[in-house]
C-alpha cells in the first residue's frame, strides 16, 4: 500500500508541475467561457440584425407582418415596406432590391415578395430572396411570422376579438416539476458522458503513455527490483487519475463560477438545470469508478505495447465501449426500466455512464446500484491483475510471446 | 552461509539458451566478479537473482533462503540499461527511489546528499536528470542503489561508459563498501577490472560456465611463466631455449617460458649478450589469457566436454 501511495504521489506531483497541465487547466475553461459567452452574444445579435424589405400590394397585410417581425417574440428586425402600384413597377422594385443584395455595400438581408392569390380568398404566395442561402434562421423566423399573421387575419375574419386571439396564440407550457426537468436530466447525462469521454481519452491514454515511457526509459527494471508490478500499475492509475480529477474539478469550479455570474444569466437565460444532491453524489461516484475501469484498461494496453504508435492502434478498445454506451443512451431514454436497459447498465464498462443515466431518469432499485459498484470493483481488480502480469512478462520476454504454462509460472512467482 | 546461491539454474528465451546450468555461490563480505563477453548470459543470470525473471529450472537462494520479494529490501541493484525519470530533479528522484526501498524522506535526503558529495555531483542536485551527462546519470543511479545500505550490492556493468577518473572513483567506492562488510557482485566484460577488485569470479561464455572459484586458486592453477622485458640493444636473447614463444614489439617483449624453465637464466643470458634491461617482470598469466585459453579449449572440446566444463 505504501508503495502504491509513493508511486501515485510521484506521478501526481510530476504531472501537476508540467506546463502542459497548467495550460490545459487554465486555457480550457477560458475557451469554455469564450465559447459560451460568445455564442450567447452572437445568438442575441442574430435575431435582431436582419434587415428585410417586403414587397406587397396589400398594405394592411404588409403592415401586420412588419409589426410581427419588428416586435414579435422571436424577432426584432428592421423592415422596409414597398408598395408597388402596378406589375411593371413591382418588377422594377425587385430589380433594385436584387442589385442591393448583390452589391457588397447593400444593407438588406433579403426581401420578401407577396403576390396576392388569384381568387379573393385564396392565400397569397410568398417569395423570399435572401442574401445568403445559408441564412436559415431568418427564413424560419419569417415563415413563423407569416403563419402567425395569416392565422390572426383568418381569426379576425371569423369575427374573433383581438384579446381572444392573443389568448389562443399563447404558447402552451407543460409542467414537469413533479418528475424533474427531463431536459435537465438529459442534459446532465450528456454532460457526464462527454466529460467522461474526454477525461478517459485524455488521462486514460496518459496512464498508458506513462507506462510506455517507463519501458522506453528503462526505469521499470529498477522499479521491478523493488516493487511488484501490480503495485506499480495501481499507483500509476491512481496518480494519473488524481491529476484528471484535479483538472476536471478545476474546470467544474470554473464552470460553476462562470454560470453564476449575472452576465451569464442575462445572456443564456435563467433556465437552470436542477440537479439534486443525490444526482451529484452518484455522478461523482460513477465518475471515479468509470475512470478507474477505463484507465485500468488503458494500463493493460500500455503494458501490452512498446510504443506510442502501437498504442494508437489499440485505443479503439477504449472507444468502442464508450460508443456502445452512447448508442444505449437512446434505448434507455425511452424505456429506462426495460430488461435491456437493466442488463446493459450492469455491464461494468457501461455502468458509469448508463446506470448513472438511469438514476437521473427513474428510480433504480438499490440492489442494482450496489451490484454495479461490486461488478466494477471486481472488473478493476481483474484487469489490474491481468495487466500487471502482461506488463512483467511482456517487458522481459524480449519479443517472445509468452505461452500459457509460462504465464502460470509467473503468476505463482509474484 | 552463502549470500547468493545458484543451483543448476537454466533459462531459455524462445530457442536461445541464455543460461545453461549455472551454479555458484557468493560468500558474505566478498567481491564477486561475473565475467564474460557480450551476450554470454551475465544479465540474464543477474535478473534471475533478483526475481525479475524466473529460472526455467534450478533454484536461486538469497541470504540462505529461497527467493522471495521481501529479501529484495536488502539488495541494491544497478541494471545494465540505466533508467531514471528524465524530467525529475536529481534529489527528488533519489529520495523517491530511497522511499521505495523503505527509507523515510528525511533519511533518504540526508544519505543522498552525503553520497552526492562523495561522488562529486553536488552541483547537479537541483537539475533535471535529462540535463545531465550520461556519466552523471550513471553516478546518480549508482547512488540510488546504495541509499538503503543494502547487504548485497548487485551491479550489472557498473563501469561501462565512464571515463577513467570516474571509473576509479566508483571502484574505490566499491572497495570501501566491501571493507564495511557488504557483499558485492558485479558483472563486466573487462577482465582487468576484475583482476584488480575481485576475490571470487565466475566466467561464463556462450551461456555456459567455464571457470569459477577464488581468484587466487584460479591463478595458482596456472604456472608463473610470463615474462615482460623492456630492453634496448641486441634482441637475440629471445631465441633462448627457455622461451616457449615471444612477441617482440621492439624494445618491449612479452615472453612465455617453457614449463619448468627459470626466468633468472633468461635474464642472465640477456645481460650477457649486452642488452640493457630497463624492466624485467615475471608474472602470472592474466585473467584474459586464462579466459582465452579456456574458451579455445572449450570450443575445441565442446562436443565431448560440455557437461564437465560446466562444473569446472
Amino acid at each position: 500500500m505504501h508503495n502504491i501511495w509513493l508511486i501515485a504521489k510521484r506521478e501526481y506531483l510530476e504531472r501537476i508541475r508540467t506546463k502542459a497541465f497548467l495550460i490545459a487547466t487554465i486555457l480550457i475553461p477560458l475557451f469554455m467561457g469564450v465559447f459560451v459567452f460568445g455564442s450567447g452574444y452572437l445568438a442575441s445579435r442574430t435575431k435582431s440584425s436582419a434587415h428585410l424589405a417586403i414587397v406587397s400590394s396589400n398594405a394592411a397585410f404588409a403592415a401586420d407582418l412588419k409589426h410581427e417581425l419588428q416586435s414579435g417574440k422571436n424577432s426584432s428586425m428592421t423592415i422596409d415596406l414597398l408598395t408597388p402600384t402596378s406589375a411593371s413597377s413591382s418588377d422594377e422594385t425587385r430589380a433594385t432590391l436584387d442589385q442591393n443584395l448583390q452589391s457588397k455595400s447593400g444593407d438588406l438581408t433579403g426581401y420578401l415578395v407577396v403576390t396576392p392569390g388569384a381568387q379573393p380568398n385564396a392565400r397569397p404566395t410568398f417569395t423570399y430572396v435572401p442574401r445568403s442561402a445559408g441564412d436559415i434562421t431568418t427564413e424560419d423566423t419569417l415563415s413563423t411570422a407569416i403563419q402567425n399573421v395569416l392565422t390572426r387575419e383568418g381569426l379576425t375574419h371569423q369575427g374573433m376579438g383581438s384579446s381572444d386571439i392573443d389568448a389562443l396564440m399563447t404558447p402552451v407550457a407543460i409542467d414537469t416539476s413533479k418528475t424533474g426537468d427531463s431536459r435537465a436530466a438529459f442534459g446532465a447525462a450528456y454532460l457526464l458522458f462527454f466529460l467522461m469521454y474526454m477525461v478517459i481519452m485524455l488521462y486514460g491514454m496518459n496512464t498508458a503513455r506513462s507506462i510506455i515511457e517507463e519501458k522506453t526509459s528503462r526505469v521499470f527494471e529498477v522499479m521491478l527490483s523493488t516493487i511488484k508490478p501490480d503495485e506499480m500499475l495501481a499507483g500509476k492509475i491512481l496518480g494519473v487519475g488524481a491529476v484528471g480529477i484535479t483538472q476536471v474539478g478545476v474546470w467544474m469550479i470554473a464552470a460553476a463560477a462562470l454560470g453564476s455570474t449575472s452576465l451569464a444569466t442575462s445572456l443564456i437565460g435563467s433556465g437552470h438545470a436542477f440537479i439534486s444532491p443525490t444526482q451529484i453524489f452518484f455522478f461523482i461516484a460513477y465518475f471515479i469508478f468509470g475512470f478507474l475501469v477505463y484507465s485500468s484498461i488503458a494500463a493493460a494496453l500500455g503494458a501490452m505495447t512498446n510504443s506510442e504508435q502501437e498504442l494508437q492502434q489499440l485505443n479503439m478498445f477504449l472507444v468502442i465501449p464508450l460508443a456502445f454506451c452512447f448508442l444505449m443512451i437512446f434505448v434507455i431514454v425511452h424505456a429506462p426500466n426495460s430488461t435491456l436497459a437493466q442488463v446493459v447498465s450492469l455491464i461494468p464498462f457501461c455502468s458509469p455512464l448508463l446506470m448513472n443515466f438511469r438514476i437521473s431518469l427513474t428510480t433504480v432499485p438499490p440492489w442494482q446500484i450496489g451490484l454495479s459498484f461490486v461488478l466494477m470493483s471486481l472488473t478493476i481488480l481483474a484487469i489490474l491483475w491481468v495487466a500487471s502480469r502482461i506488463y512483467r512478462v511482456g517487458i522481459l520476454m524480449y519479443g517472445k510471446k509468452p505461452n500459457l504454462p509460462e504465464i502460470l509460472r509467473w503468476l505463482k512467482y509474484s | 552461509m552463502p549470500i547468493v546461491e545458484l543451483q543448476h539454474v537454466r533459462k531459455a528465451y524462445d530457442t536461445k539458451i541464455a543460461v545453461a546450468d549455472l551454479s555458484f555461490s557468493i560468500e558474505p563480505g566478498s567481491m564477486f566478479g561475473l565475467l564474460g563477453p557480450n551476450g554470454s548470459g551475465k544479465t540474464s543470470s543477474i535478473r534471475m537473482m533478483i526475481g525479475i525473471t524466473v529460472p526455467d529450472s534450478g533454484t536461486v537462494k538469497l541470504f540462505g533462503q529461497p527467493f522471495s520479494r521481501d529479501l529484495l529490501k536488502r539488495v541494491g541493484y544497478l541494471p545494465e540499461e540505466r533508467g531514471l525519470y528524465k524530467k525529475m530533479k536529481v534529489m527528488d528522484q533519489l529520495i523517491f527511489l530511497g522511499q521505495l526501498r523503505g527509507l523515510d524522506a528525511a533519511t533518504a535526503s540526508k544519505r543522498a546528499h552525503m553520497w552526492c558529495e562523495r561522488l562529486e555531483i553536488t552541483p547537479a542536485i537541483d537539475k533535471k536528470t535529462e540535463e545531465l551527462s550520461k556519466g552523471m546519470q550513471q553516478k546518480i543511479q549508482f547512488i540510488s542503489t546504495l541509499l538503503h545500505e543494502p547487504e548485497l550490492i548487485i551491479m550489472d556493468e557498473p563501469f561501462s561508459g565512464l571515463d577513467p577518473v570516474n571509473a576509479v572513483l566508483l571502484m574505490d567506492t566499491l572497495v570501501d563498501l566491501r571493507k564495511q562488510g557488504r557483499t558485492i557482485l558485479f558483472s563486466t566484460h573487462r577482465m582487468d577490472q576484475v583482476e584488480k577488485l575481485c576475490d571470487n569470479i565466475c566466467l561464463i561464455h556462450n551461456s555456459h560456465l567455464i571457470l569459477s572459484g577464488s581468484m587466487r586458486d584460479i591463478k595458482s592453477r596456472y604456472p608463473v611463466n610470463r615474462v615482460l622485458i623492456n630492453f634496448t640493444g641486441d634482441a637475440s636473447f629471445l631465441n633462448h631455449p627457455a622461451i616457449h614463444s615471444a612477441k617482440n614489439y621492439g624494445g618491449h617483449a612479452e615472453i612465455r617460458l617453457n614449463e619448468g624453465a627459470d626466468a633468472q637464466a633468461l635474464l642472465a643470458a640477456a645481460i650477457a649478450i649486452g642488452a640493457r634491461i630497463t624492466r624485467f617482470e615475471v608474472m602470472e598469466p592474466t585473467l584474459e589469457e586464462i579466459f582465452i585459453e579456456k574458451v579455445t579449449a572449450n570450443t575445441a572440446n565442446a562436443a565431448i566436454e560440455t557437461g564437465e566444463n560446466v562444473h569446472a
